[in-house]
């Protein structure tokens, strides 16, 4: 067959092709957390990893945030607690019911607990918490780590946050910046008005065309 | 016409041992009664007997005939299982059954409708032939009269005409006293046949009221009520290793074999496994490992059964090796519910089990599960439980108590650290830990907690909030006169 005849079955081909109606991605589904101000900038997703970085008081607001929304939604979530730093006497009255815990010392264990937990696919959500961890572990993460890990929420459309106190997670679709600084007196206010305070920058990659672009951009 | 079935596992000791490890049945092996070296042989083999081996042979002499020859004890647990095994089969033909002798039982056919005898005793061999089990089935007229047609059955005999088919059965093989045997010997009476042509009145005449029982059954009329048992409702299975195992595969081997039987088992009864419990006989018979295994959402699927056990032997350490393995499965009736409209559930309970139990292995026992805190105010009480996601029941005010927190949370630090703390005027001022350091620049406290003073362990402990010249926030605390850093509410990643 000449390289010509080839070219012309190919075009008959795509017309062929035509006919038929394009693939369309599937629709994204959030997992609408309860607070403004990261649903309507940047909402959790179902089968993606994202990533919060922020300082260790505010990954814990995060997580009261998150615990009011697993109740709102009767949902079950799990917490991979790399450090043992979970301190439940702060969440009383919170979801802890619906919170798999699971304590672990090392970012190593931290992360086989994750792949345990996303393989397995019965939480919706699943936190690792790598806030309490000194910088050095967490960059001995290989950071082929969260591309797998994105791989296994794209089967088991699990929400899986990874909370570091920096950018580490390559793979995050998207990232919450959180910022905020506290006195002796926050420890006073509703803790409401303390994440009603709170600054957020959210980064996410580009989704025009169903196509992930190379870097995070913030959003607006 | 009323109609008895006997069921008779034909060469029960053999049976028995080579129950789930049928390919050491096609070599000679010889099973004995007593010690493997004095005692004699029960039962063998095709192969062994082909070689000159025979019942009742002293074991040293079965091996001169036979070198090849396995000489193996009863396996008494497995015996056990089959005998119950044997009933609770019986106990679906028929709820009035005998066990009669081992490996025989008698099933009361009367409340049974139907023509095709044949048909049905050979639905019932299958059915032992998928438990790994040989079956002859005699169905007759009374139940001794069952009980002679299933030790010749091939594998399945319906006596339609008593006469005739106890004509030609020597009068040594039914069950009758061995001088009135010898009498009727001597008379050159031989066959039933023979015995039954003799008037009865006469021959109990001389020879006593035994002479007219065996007469009765000579002629196939004697009519006896069946000793009535009820089956077990236990699903159990035994197995021994000829040797110590070191391995996990023989184990697995074996208890995936267990389980399709149990399983094959629960179905017939139309049940599913809402607990499986493991036991290990070790090397020292005197020890055993147990452990109890309650699945998640009951099933009657052996690979999720499997996969649970697997699980737990992988990350198992034992002292001694196992020598045998019995599994009990408690059954319970397979519930099917609608999910809540508004609840979610777990996609598969039996697999969030076995990932469980993997973190489990992983982190170490009670470092996984839902957090249940403990009746006290103690600082820091809780404990990891297994998660019961599919009770939870929501309460309205748990909501409202979330809405009303206070504060930032704190992250703790385990074990807390050794701190030394300066104050003034009863506030502390400075402090000096391996992760907190500098001045004091504010502080809330002291929050004063005790508890427990009518006992030993009277706790009391004495709690700060204090922030730093640089901005971090702690908890310190102060047992009797030693400073701690409990936690911090927000410091710089280190």
């Amino acid at each position: 067959m000449t390289p010509e005849s080839k070219i012309i079955r190919l075009a008959e081909l795509r017309q062929a092709l035509a006919r038929f109606p394009a693939p369309t991605a599937p629709p994204e589904r959030t997992w609408e957390s309860g607070w403004a101000a990261l649903d309507e900038r940047g909402p959790l997703r179902h089968a993606e990893v994202a990533e919060l970085c922020a300082s260790s008081a505010l990954g814990a607001l995060f997580l009261h945030q998150i615990l009011g929304a697993i109740r709102r939604r009767r949902e079950f979530a799990g917490l991979i607690d790399c450090g043992r730093t979970f301190d439940p006497d702060s969440y009383r009255g919170a979801a802890l019911e619906r919170l798999l815990c699971v304590a672990c010392k090392t970012a190593e264990d931290g992360v086989k607990a994750a792949d345990l937990l996303l393989r397995d696919g019965n939480l919706p959500l699943v936190l690792l918490d790598l806030q309490a961890l000194p910088r050095r572990s967490l960059g001995r993460i290989p950071a082929n780590t969260w591309h797998r890990f994105q791989r296994l929420v794209e089967k088991s459309g699990t929400v899986f946050i990874v909370m570091t106190p920096q950018p580490v997670v390559e793979a995050a679709r998207v990232r919450i910046a959180l910022r905020g600084r506290w006195e002796l007196s926050a420890l006073g206010r509703r803790r409401s008005e303390l994440i009603a305070a709170l600054d957020v920058q959210i980064f996410q990659r580009g989704r025009e065309a169903g196509r992930a672009a190379e870097s995070l951009v913030q959003t607006a | 016409m009323s109609w008895f079935a006997a069921i008779l596992l034909p060469q029960f000791p053999l049976q028995a041992a080579l129950r789930l490890r049928a390919e050491a049945g096609a070599g000679p092996v010889a099973v004995v009664e007593g010690d493997t070296e004095k005692g004699h042989v029960l039962e063998m083999t095709a192969p062994a007997a082909a070689s000159g081996v025979l019942r009742g042979m002293a074991s040293t002499q079965a091996q001169a005939r036979c070198p090849a020859l396995q000489l193996w004890p009863r396996a008494q647990a497995q015996e056990q299982v089959v005998s119950a095994l044997l009933l609770e089969m019986a106990g679906t033909l028929s709820p009035l059954i005998e066990a009669t002798g081992e490996g025989l039982c008698v099933v009361d056919l009367r409340q049974l409708k139907t023509d095709d005898w044949e048909r049905w005793a050979r639905g019932v061999v299958a059915r032992f032939a998928a438990l790994e089990l040989r079956a002859g089935v005699g169905v007759a007229s009374n139940p001794d009269l069952a009980v002679l047609a299933a030790t010749r059955a091939e594998p399945v005999l319906i006596v339609q005409h008593p006469g005739a088919f106890l004509a030609g059965i020597a009068v040594a093989e039914v069950d009758a006293p061995p001088e009135l045997v010898a009498v009727l010997r001597d008379w050159g009476i031989g066959h039933l046949g023979e015995l039954a042509r003799l008037p009865r009145s006469e021959l109990v005449e001389r020879l006593g009221p035994a002479a007219g029982v065996l007469w009765e059954r000579a002629t196939g009329r004697r009519h006896r009520e069946l000793r009535l048992v009820r089956p077990p409702e236990t699903f159990f299975e035994a197995f021994e290793f000829e040797q110590p195992i070191e391995t996990i595969e023989p184990l697995l081997f074996i208890l995936r074999r267990q389980l399709d039987q149990l399983v094959l088992r629960l179905r017939e009864a139309y049940r599913v496994a809402a607990k499986m419990t493991l036991t290990l006989v070790l090397e020292h018979r005197a020890a055993q490992y147990e452990r109890v295994f309650t699945i998640p959402s009951p099933t009657a699927d052996a690979e999720v059964l499997l996969r649970i056990l697997h699980t737990h032997l992988e990350n198992l350490r034992l002292e001694q090796q196992p020598i045998g393995v019995r599994l009990h499965i408690a059954p319970v009736v397979g519930e099917t519910s609608q999910h809540q409209l508004f609840e979610s559930a777990l996609r598969d309970p039996n697999r969030f089990g076995e990932t469980l139990a993997r973190l489990t292995a992983l982190v170490g026992e009670g470092q996984v599960g839902v957090v249940q805190l403990e009746d006290t105010h103690r600082p820091d009480r809780f404990q990891l439980v297994a998660p019961r996601f599919e009770a939870l029941k929501e309460s309205a005010e748990a909501g409202r108590e979330e809405s009303r927190a206070l504060g930032l949370p704190l992250r703790r630090f385990r074990p807390p650290f050794a701190a030394q703390v300066h104050l003034r005027r009863y506030l502390p001022t400075f402090v000096f830990s391996a992760n907190a350091h500098g001045e004091i620049v504010d502080a809330a406290g002291p929050y004063r907690l005790s508890g427990q003073w009518w006992e030993r362990a009277a706790w009391g402990v004495e709690e700060w909030d204090i922030e730093l010249g640089n901005g971090e926030l702690y908890r310190i605390s102060k047992h009797q006169d030693a400073w701690f850093v409990e936690g911090c509410y927000d410091a710089p990643v280190r």
